[in-house]
């Protein structure tokens, strides 16, 4: 479906202004002219499990971004109660052009939902995406994001752990370089007692990336015996790289466990002398020490076939950074 | 033949370079013993992270030399594929980097800079299977990350059984003996004896006797602010032993 250019001015863009938007300069990077070459593209993706489907065919979609587009996918995925799914969602592109993405997820009692994003958009591309999880009692929702890609990306989940027993899981790889700049924003909402939720979080910097994570973790009062636990590390291998952190707990039920916690830095010292003891050169020592580190995380993808795509790529971006 | 001569070097702090090693000489000839005792703070550690080439420490004057060689200039991974061996004091974890897999990538590492073929798996499975065996060494431990959440012993014998690995010229083990109860003392000190050779050097920092009762020294020096004040026989560690550094610090000041 497409429809009439939408002026930028008549968007109501966040601005650095709003707390919730104050690393990342969406109007900023916006480039005006190109969002009004070509008409808005609208496209609706829909993803249904019924009652009970379990081991179907993985899902695997596609969004591409072309010169001068503004797009306005929009994903809906519907787990169905005892439903099982797992969902690769890749975007890649070329040019400039934004992706502005809403995602809405349902996960329903005792479901489960494997979420993997590859998020490859061009060098030039603005991706924007807000993606709101509604999961169900006893039910398990995972989601990995690899980002590469883009010149601006924002991440938006809004997690909401409606029944008792859920394991809700985020996490991702964040490789960046050159100006890239790469946004994770989470809200992670237990509502129902003896839920799990992990977030974990790993970013490599290189040049002047710029990277920021803001985890938020609200337990409402019912939410007893909550477990949550919120991580994000950064490698800056370059001294203009940065990492914005800022977790954040809000904690009204009494009986949780909540822990978070964030590094920031450069590789350590200590592994870099102590491998350089046993043998290695400083380039095989910087290699295996940041391999291991995106290996981690890559490890928290639960499908065998994407975690060995997601590690190829990583290894790819490391050898063409890393010489 | 191992030659520290005149040694001097800072490390770098946030207020600018501190002298730390003020002209320490010792000499080693191959295959013996060599203990260094002292006071908490006087340098061992440091002597030891100069001689492995650590960065934040700068040498201002004197020399290192192995069999002729000069070590300073070398960067650290090539003073191990000289042959030189630190055992650290504390071990430094390395996360998401399994045991056998860093073993294995450490051994080729030094075999590649000497121009040596890489060593195939299974000589490599059946080696570390033996050295570790003689060092008490579970299978399940090789399949952890390196150093991560071992116990404070089992650090100390990973050190062990990576110098039993790489098979060094000279050995530097820096209070090796530390936070081992009784039992893994012997297993490393029998580990250590097993390697005593008479073309290997031996340089063992420790604040204990129960060590040295263990892996008998040729010769014991006492390191203190810095220098080398005083260097006898086995002795001279009994009688620190029973006395303390009191009386020999005082003795020389
Ligand atoms: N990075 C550093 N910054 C500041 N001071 C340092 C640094 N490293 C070492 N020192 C100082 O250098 C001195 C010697 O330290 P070193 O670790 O070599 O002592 P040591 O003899 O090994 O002591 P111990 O018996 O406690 O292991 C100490 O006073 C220590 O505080
Ligand atoms: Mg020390």
């Amino acid at each position: 479906m497409r429809t009439d250019p939408v002026p930028l001015d008549g968007l109501n863009l966040p601005t650095p202004k709003q707390e919730e938007w104050k690393y990342t300069n969406l109007a900023r990077a916006l480039a005006p002219e190109l969002l009004n070459q070509k008409p808005l593209v609208r496209e609706e993706i829909f993803i249904h499990k019924s009652r009970g489907q379990i081991g179907g065919e993985v899902e695997d979609i596609l969004c591409e971004g072309a010169q001068g587009q503004h797009q306005q996918p929009r994903l809906k995925i519907v787990i169905e109660d005892g439903a099982e799914a797992t969902v690769i969602e890749r975007h890649t592109g070329s040019g400039a052009y934004w992706t502005n993405m809403t995602t809405e997820i349902t996960v329903g009692a005792n479901a489960k939902l494997h979420h993997i994003r590859i998020m490859e958009d061009s060098a030039q591309a603005v991706h924007t995406n807000m993606a709101r999880v509604t999961i169900g009692r006893d039910a398990v929702y995972d989601c990995f994001s690899l980002n590469l890609g883009g010149a601006l990306t924002r991440h938006q989940i809004h997690a909401v752990l409606q029944g008792p027993n859920i394991t809700c899981s985020l996490n991702g790889l964040n490789l960046l370089a050159g100006g890239q700049h790469c946004d994770t924003t989470i809200l992670m909402e237990h509502e129902a007692p003896h839920c799990v939720s992990n977030q974990f979080y790993r970013s490599l910097l290189d040049d002047t990336a710029r990277g920021v994570f803001q985890g938020k973790v609200h337990v409402h009062r019912p939410a007893q015996k909550t477990d949550a636990y919120q991580l994000s590390n950064a490698i800056l291998l370059s001294p203009g790289a940065e990492m914005d952190t800022k977790p954040e707990l809000e904690i009204y039920a009494d009986d949780v466990k909540c822990s978070h916690g964030a590094t920031t830095g450069p590789l350590d010292e200590g592994p870099l002398f102590y491998l350089r003891s046993r043998g290695l050169s400083a380039a095989e020592a910087r290699m295996l020490l940041i391999q291991a580190f995106v290996d981690e995380a890559i490890e928290k993808i639960p499908e065998e076939a994407a975690r060995d795509e997601a590690r190829g790529k990583a290894l790819a971006w490391l050898t063409t950074r890393l010489k | 033949m191992i030659e520290i001569k005149n040694l001097k070097a800072n490390v770098n702090t946030d207020e600018g370079p501190k002298e730390i090693l003020k002209g320490l000489s010792v000499s080693i000839k191959p295959g013996e013993v060599h203990a260094i005792m002292g006071p908490n703070g006087s340098g061992k550690s440091t002597l030891s992270y100069v001689l492995a080439g650590r960065e934040d420490y700068e040498v201002t004057d004197g020399s290192v030399t192995m069999d002729g060689a000069n070590m300073l200039e070398l960067e650290p991974e090539e003073r191990a594929a000289a042959g030189m061996f630190l055992a650290f004091q504390y071990p430094v974890e390395i996360p998401g980097v399994n045991m056998s897999m860093f073993l294995k990538t450490s051994i080729n590492a030094i075999r590649k800079q000497r121009g040596e073929p890489e060593m195939d798996a299974l000589s490599l499975l059946k080696l570390l299977k033996t050295k570790c065996k003689q060092l008490g060494i579970s299978d399940e431990m090789m399949k952890r990350a390196v150093n991560v959440g071992f116990s404070g012993g089992e650090k100390k014998r990973n050190e062990v059984l990576q110098m039993a690995l790489l098979e060094p010229k000279f050995c530097v083990l820096d209070e090796t003996d530390s936070g081992l109860d009784i039992d893994a003392l012997k297993i490393v000190a029998d580990g250590v004896n097993a390697l005593r050779d008479p073309n290997r050097s031996f340089l063992i920092i420790t604040h204990y006797q129960r060590l040295l009762d263990y892996i008998k020294p040729d010769v014991v020096h006492v390191l203190a602010d810095g220098r080398i004040i005083k260097t006898g026989g086995p002795e001279l560690a009994l009688e620190l032993e029973k006395h303390g550094y009191g009386d020999i610090i005082d003795a020389v000041a």
